[in-house]
């Protein structure tokens, strides 16, 4: 059986493997036809080629405007999705012992840990690039800029400015940011020598909004109910497809009934009443335990606070400004009395039974916001409970810990 | 003058003077550990780097009114250096600002009469028009920094205000900061503070900002420390204490830094005797906060800096100290400092030099495990050094024994 290490190879054979790895990945989607395994398959298969020698690699932030490389045809290499990828394959051992090796201080968000592990072992494609954005944390502006240095790649940072408590950004800084976008677009095909074409890029990113922006205001209303754990799942994927036909196509896919089956919130039980949770920060990637053990208590998840983003297009004729918008008020930057306000807000609106806020281990930013967003929902009577964890964990006594916590939590609901 | 207390000491100290305050900085009223914990006190993640959550807690206590030593120092004036807190930077003089000591303790005097009458607690937390209400700036330069604003400023809304502190030194993040100057500025002018002063070297008053200096001059051949902050030189004593020497300090709170920004103004300030009114309605005019924000970027190259830029920054201060070895004392949980240990161990390998990484605590302490891996460290290093002052000694002798020779053999010819 082949493992990770044989498809990113730049050998004959690792390309013959990779081939017969996407085949079997393409089979997959094609008898389940639901966006999320298309999503899978097409996020695969844009990373592998990252693996090839001579490729263009740019080493970007979550939030990075990715239709600035979609534009030249580069797909990014994001850490945190990269560190989540690995750490689900048979890499998981070795580059848990490569990070273990490492020196960089074991309290540092995992993503960013792992991440760093991979790429200086190979198990994740050197950088040519290094493009961050002040949001969402200051941790991958140092690794990126670090990683920039070691391997002698150009650095750039979108500096956005926190925005109000209250309002939006000002148009001010809306442009100041959109500015260095446009300048940064430019600087892309000047490393590369490659030629651009944004409006292309912005339409297929629009497609994807369109569809996406549909779905999110659906279950908004509480006319559609989805498993907010694997929908955030395949939305994380999908940061490497905005601005794709690929990713145009298959957040499309969520639109139909059959592109979102294997998405939806479990249906309700005997007539028994599903609880309803909002799930704040990210997810264990790796370890479902918890979540199987809140259906089976008759609970799930049914929204996730990073899933709310690309929720509007942007103007395909003058680009800049609406992508800075995206990234100036984006629902998790900013104060965390701005995350508690808006997360308070979507809390009811959505009519849900309580908020977990999982605390990722090492996250400075989400740890750091808690209390103030605990005691806004407190305030607000909704129930809360934050459980301690690692995205990348699997098992262990935190997540024991974790799982029993959730236990009570759901026994008072 | 009422306190304006800071967290961070990448601030300049003559604006808050000229607003009516006298700076101090938080790190010295920290709250002894072993007190019993209030009830309702502020709870933050654990997380979070000692620093953050001393500083947390001591906020806390000094603005929720149940720090019974600055209720009692307000009714008897200002602390005696004896009784200062284990940094002694909260000096008698800490009221010092502009005017010496005899008219420091006046207007604590008086700050303290105006306070005897009231409760502190809702003095503080409500009422702002007295000019012995303390306030607060939190400086967040790292997520951790930020969140402890927004938790002080959500739990305590008009007394805290945070200072977003950007990584580059950019003309826009010069502008933006500069902005954020004026803001602060004008909000403690309005919040009702005397007329400003004009003590054109505020920051060097005792116990305004923190007191770390070099228990002996530094010079080459020794020790260089990187640290987060401290409260004062046990670190750098501690080293003499283990027969070595200090070659160097970079701190956010050591002399080369504090210094220069302690006296940090801007060019141009309001007139003498200009009311709090006056100088809020002369604007922006007169008062150049760029030229003080670009010093402030210049000057405060700390680890969350842009990484680049802090190389360099790192490099210069190695080449001037001419160190022997390097020791980096990093709190737990301070994400730019663990990227900035990275970094220095990449300084240190490219220069031959050991390095050693150390996980302290805030304030620092010298506890067992750490004494013995800086005493081991350091005796290593003195062992070398002795081995190789005798090879030294050996081949001086050998060489002259050859030299002696080969005199001779031309003597002889």
């Amino acid at each position: 059986m082949p493992g990770m290490a044989d498809v990113t190879g730049d050998s004959f054979s690792a390309s013959l493997i990779r081939g017969a790895f996407l085949a079997q990945t393409r089979w997959k989607a094609m008898k389940s036809r639901t966006a999320r395994r298309y999503m899978e398959l097409h996020a695969l298969s844009a990373s592998l080629e990252l693996f090839k020698p001579g490729a263009v690699v740019p080493w970007v932030s979550y939030l990075f405007p990715t239709e600035l490389l979609a534009s030249y045809g580069i797909t990014p290499m994001i850490p945190e999705i990269g560190a989540a990828t690995l750490t689900g394959t048979d890499l998981r051992g070795p580059v848990e012992s490569a990070a273990d090796r490492m020196p960089l201080a074991r309290d540092v968000c995992s993503y960013h840990r792992i991440a760093l592990a991979a790429v200086e072992n190979d198990m994740l494609p050197a950088p040519t690039m290094c493009l961050g954005t002040t949001p969402l944390c200051l941790g991958k502006e140092c690794l990126l800029e670090m990683l920039a240095l070691r391997y002698d790649a150009p650095f750039r940072e979108i500096r956005v400015p926190l925005p109000p408590d209250e309002v939006e950004a000002s148009s001010e800084v809306v442009a100041d940011v959109a500015e260095q976008m446009r300048v940064l677009h430019e600087d892309i095909g000047r490393w590369t020598g490659r030629k651009p074409d944004l409006k292309k890029a912005i339409g297929l990113s629009n497609r994807a909004s369109a569809a996406w922006g549909r779905v999110m205001a659906e279950r908004l209303a509480g006319r559609l109910e989805m498993n907010g754990r694997r929908t955030f799942a395949t939305v994380f994927l999908g940061q490497l497809l905005w601005g794709t036909e690929e990713g145009a196509r298959d957040f499309e896919r969520l639109l139909t009934e059959r592109g979102r089956s294997d998405l939806l919130a479990p249906a309700l039980d005997e007539g028994r009443r599903l609880k309803r949770l909002l799930w704040l920060h990210t997810v264990p990637h790796h370890d479902s335990e918890i979540f199987e053990m809140m259906e089976r208590r008759g609970a799930v998840v049914i929204f996730e606070e990073m899933g709310q983003m690309h929720l509007e297009t942007v103007d395909p004729d003058d680009p800049f400004p609406g992508l800075a918008r995206r990234l100036t008020d984006n629902v998790l930057w900013g104060s965390s009395t701005r995350r508690a306000r808006l997360n308070v807000a979507l809390a009811k609106r959505l009519k849900v039974d309580g908020a977990v806020h999982f605390n990722h281990w090492g996250c400075r930013h989400g740890l750091g916001s808690l209390p103030v967003v605990r005691s806004a929902f407190v305030e607000a009577g909704i129930p809360f409970l934050a459980i301690d964890g690692d995205a990348l964990g699997r098992g262990g006594a935190q997540q024991e810990k974790s799982r029993q916590a959730m236990e009570s939590f759901l026994e008072l609901l | 003058m009422p306190y304006c207390y800071y967290t961070c000491n990448l601030l300049p100290l003559g604006l808050i003077a000229r607003a009516g305050y006298t700076p101090r900085w938080l790190g010295s009223r920290l709250v002894d550990a072993n007190a019993p914990a209030r009830r309702e006190a502020l709870s933050i993640h654990p997380m979070t780097c000692p620093y953050v959550t001393k500083l947390v807690a001591a906020a806390d206590a000094l603005f929720a009114g149940s720090a019974g030593g600055e209720a009692e120092e307000r009714r008897s004036g200002p602390p005696s250096e004896a009784s200062c807190d284990r940094g002694g930077a909260a000096g008698a003089a800490g009221a010092a600002g502009a005017a010496g000591a005899a008219e420091a303790a006046g207007a604590a005097e008086a700050a303290a009469s105006s306070t005897q009458t009231r409760d502190l607690t809702g003095a503080l937390r409500g009422d702002l028009g007295g000019s012995s209400d303390d306030c607060l700036v939190v400086p967040g330069g790292c997520d951790a920094a930020r969140r402890m604003g927004d938790l002080l400023a959500a739990t305590y809304p008009e007394l805290v205000f945070v200072l977003s502190m950007p990584r580059s030194a950019g003309p826009e993040a010069v502008k933006t900061l500069a902005a954020d100057l004026r803001r602060l500025e004008d909000r403690l002018l309005t919040r009702g503070a005397m007329t400003p002063a004009h003590d054109p070297k505020p920051g060097l008053a005792p116990g305004t900002a923190p007191s770390v200096d070099y228990p002996a001059v530094p010079r080459p051949g020794g020790v260089f420390v990187v640290a987060g902050p401290l409260t004062d030189d046990s670190l750098l004593r501690l080293i003499g204490r283990l027969g070595a020497h200090v070659s160097g300090l970079e701190s956010c709170t050591s002399p080369d830094r504090w210094r220069p920004l302690a006296t940090l103004d801007y060019a141009a300030p309001p007139a003498p005797g200009q009311t709090a009114d006056a100088a809020v309605a002369a604007g922006a005019a007169g008062r150049d906060h760029g030229d003080l924000a670009a010093k402030m970027l210049e000057t405060g190259m700390c680890p969350r800096r842009s990484t680049t830029q802090r190389r360099a920054h790192l490099g210069r201060r190695l080449d001037e100290s001419r160190p022997a070895s390097i020791i980096y004392a990093r709190q737990s949980f301070c994400d730019p400092g663990a990227y900035d240990a990275l970094l220095m161990a990449q300084l240190a390998r490219e220069r031959g030099l050991p390095f050693l990484e150390i996980e302290v605590d805030f304030p620092f302490e010298a506890n067992g495990p750490l004494l013995t891996r800086v005493e081991a460290f350091l005796e290593a290093q003195l062992l070398d050094d002795d081995l190789l002052d005798r090879l030294d000694d050996r081949l001086d002798d050998g060489l002259d024994d050859g030299l002696d020779d080969d005199l001779g053999d031309t003597a002889l010819s």
